[in-house]
């Protein structure tokens, strides 16, 4: 199997409102993380291919079939939503049973399930608490541990990261990476792109609507070197210092977008980071800090999207 | 799809139905309403009013209960049915399991069913009792009138639960298309002399009564249709309408509510 699912000229829109626009792109085996800002269309994509969306145009494919009120396919997959709304009077170890219940699991056996789930995703110890009284990051491990209780094939994850505490961020980062690992494939998205980055190479970026890069990271990075890095320099002279670099031939542009700090953009961010504190020792200019908006993920994201 | 798993699937989802049709806060207002009539006979019996008998029950009851208290029962419960998932983001949870759109919708129903008769049998039952011992004939003397209202509320819940969650599927803003079916054309068109009111539920559910009950005010109502054919007719009538619900929620989309 080489793709878990597959999109072609994929459109979706709410009257007036384009929510997909010709998306085509393929999200392989294992983790594939959906890479966009809000707005995009990821929980477009994502609601389509759990089958409660249907298309206007183009193809959509989940396992090489087609979601919409597909109901066998739903036990195949595990859809954790990007909301954070449960059914808030079940406790967390009821919440999981009664919808692995809902897969026509015995009481005993959704039971031993829903406990080795939430165990999984290290809710064991607030198992027994209405989920009205979790935190977000409990929140979202609850709604994890649902998606991911019936053992299914490949889990759709809608911004599972979002709002949650560093714990939970660390503790559903490793719950994917070991259900990716035993196996399972995992498409998630999130705007929180160095987190991808520390799970998978695979990324397909997603802009008002429309795949605008997909594959390997790497490939992807390779991308950056027809768009200018940026770096902002914090110096007390930004103008003194802008005068300094502009003799360098790789430098694109040069910005004085505060009294304290100058924005530059190269072609060549090696060159510059290696020239750098040759001129900054040879004008005597004092550089306080240095920061790339563009260390990251987040640098291929915003060159992409422009 | 075995019986067993649709046998847990319809627990599962009957039970989270009947938590959320009463085990809000909104049910005590629903546990109220629904109390009017047992509240009435008692006011009734602690005032000694003389007239109190049987014949009143019917009088009171009938626009009381049937034609506002059930109405607005079942119009609370049925419209919050499926749209309270909607607007909750929580049908999402239900809608990634292997289970069919209609089978959701069925078992909601049946779970909306079991809450409203839980809220509108035992008032009504109690009136009866405070109406029976009240007038001292013994409390099975007017057994068919206790067993006309009974009949009633559950075919009414059904029709009147199956409109209104067919209207809830329908449209954003149930309950305001919800009160004007209720409330006022039921109340118009089951009022209009001819054959008019058959266009309207409380027509069928009289005529029902009026089979059912020997003596009383409604022998005297204006219908040609037996307790037979109104029953049949509300039993199809729902049946039809939850069939049209289950169809429309197939083709329903969800759009996550930001």
């Amino acid at each position: 199997m080489t793709a878990v699912a597959e999109a072609a000229g994929v459109s979706k829109w709410y009257g007036e409102v384009l929510g997909l626009n010709a998306f085509t792109a393929s999200f392989g085996t294992g983790i594939t993380g959906l890479v966009g800002p809000n707005g995009a269309g990821k929980s477009t994509l994502f609601k389509l291919l759990i089958g409660q969306l249907h298309a206007n145009q183009g193809t959509l494919r989940l396992f090489g079939e087609n979601p919409w009120n597909n109901v066998p396919l739903m036990r195949r997959l595990g859809y954790c939503p990007e909301h954070n709304q449960l059914y808030g009077w079940l406790t967390g170890q009821r919440f999981v049973e009664a919808l692995l219940r809902l897969d026509g699991m015995s009481t005993k056996k959704a039971s031993t399930a829903a406990t080795a789930a939430l165990k999984v995703v290290g809710l064991s110890g607030a198992a027994h608490r209405p989920t009205r009284t979790y935190s977000r990051g409990m929140r979202q491990r609850a709604k994890l541990a649902q998606a991911l209780a019936h053992d299914p094939d490949v889990l759709i994850l809608d911004e599972p990261l979002s709002r949650s505490d560093p714990m939970a961020r660390f503790q559903i980062l490793r719950t994917i990476s070991e259900f990716a690992k035993d196996g399972g494939h995992v498409i998630m998205s999130t705007h929180v792109l160095y987190e991808v980055e520390r799970i998978t190479q695979n990324i397909v970026l997603i802009h008002n609507g429309k795949a605008i890069a997909s594959g390997d990271i790497h490939a992807i990075r390779a991308l950056i070197d027809e768009h200018p890095h940026a770096v902002r320099i914090e110096t007390s002279h930004p103008r003194q210092l802008a005068q300094a670099l502009a003799r360098m031939d790789h430098v694109v542009s040069l910005e004085v977008p505060s009294e304290d700090t100058l924005l530059i953009r190269t072609r060549k961010p090696d060159a510059f980071y290696k020239e750098l504190p040759g001129i900054v020792a040879d004008t005597r200019l004092d550089v306080r800090a240095l920061e790339s908006p563009d260390d990251s993920l987040e640098a291929v994201f915003r060159y992409l999207v422009g | 799809m075995g019986v067993t798993e649709s046998m847990r699937r319809l627990w599962v989802i009957t039970s989270l139905t009947l938590r959320y049709l009463l085990g809000t806060r909104r049910v005590i207002a629903m546990l109220f309403l629904s109390a009017i009539p047992f509240i009435l006979a008692l006011a009734l019996a602690a005032a000694r009013v003389t007239a109190f008998n049987s014949d009143l029950f019917q009088v009171l009851m009938i626009p009381l209960f049937l034609q506002v208290v059930l109405i607005f029962v079942t119009l609370v419960n049925a419209t919050t049915l499926i749209r309270e998932e909607i607007d909750d983001n929580t049908l999402p949870y239900l809608l990634t399991r292997p289970i069919s759109k209609p089978a959701v919708v069925m078992y909601k129903y049946i779970g909306y069913l079991v809450a409203v008769l839980v809220l509108l049998v035992p008032p009504i039952v109690l009136a009866y009792g405070v109406t029976e011992a009240y007038q001292g004939t013994g409390l099975t003397s007017d057994l068919d009138v206790l067993g006309g209202f009974l009949v009633t509320t559950v075919i009414g819940s059904a029709a009147y639960g199956a409109v209104f969650l067919f209207i809830s599927v329908i449209f954003r803003k149930p309950l305001a298309v919800g009160l004007l079916f209720g409330f006022v054309w039921e109340s118009i068109v089951g009022s209009i002399p001819g054959d008019v009111p058959k266009l309207s539920l409380i027509h069928y559910l009289k005529s029902v009564l009026k089979g059912m009950i020997a003596i009383g005010p409604m022998t005297t109502y204006r219908s040609d249709i037996s307790a037979e054919t109104a029953l049949l007719t509300l039993v199809g009538f729902s049946a039809a309408l939850i069939v049209l619900t289950m169809m429309v929620f197939q083709q329903m989309e969800f759009r996550q509510k930001a």
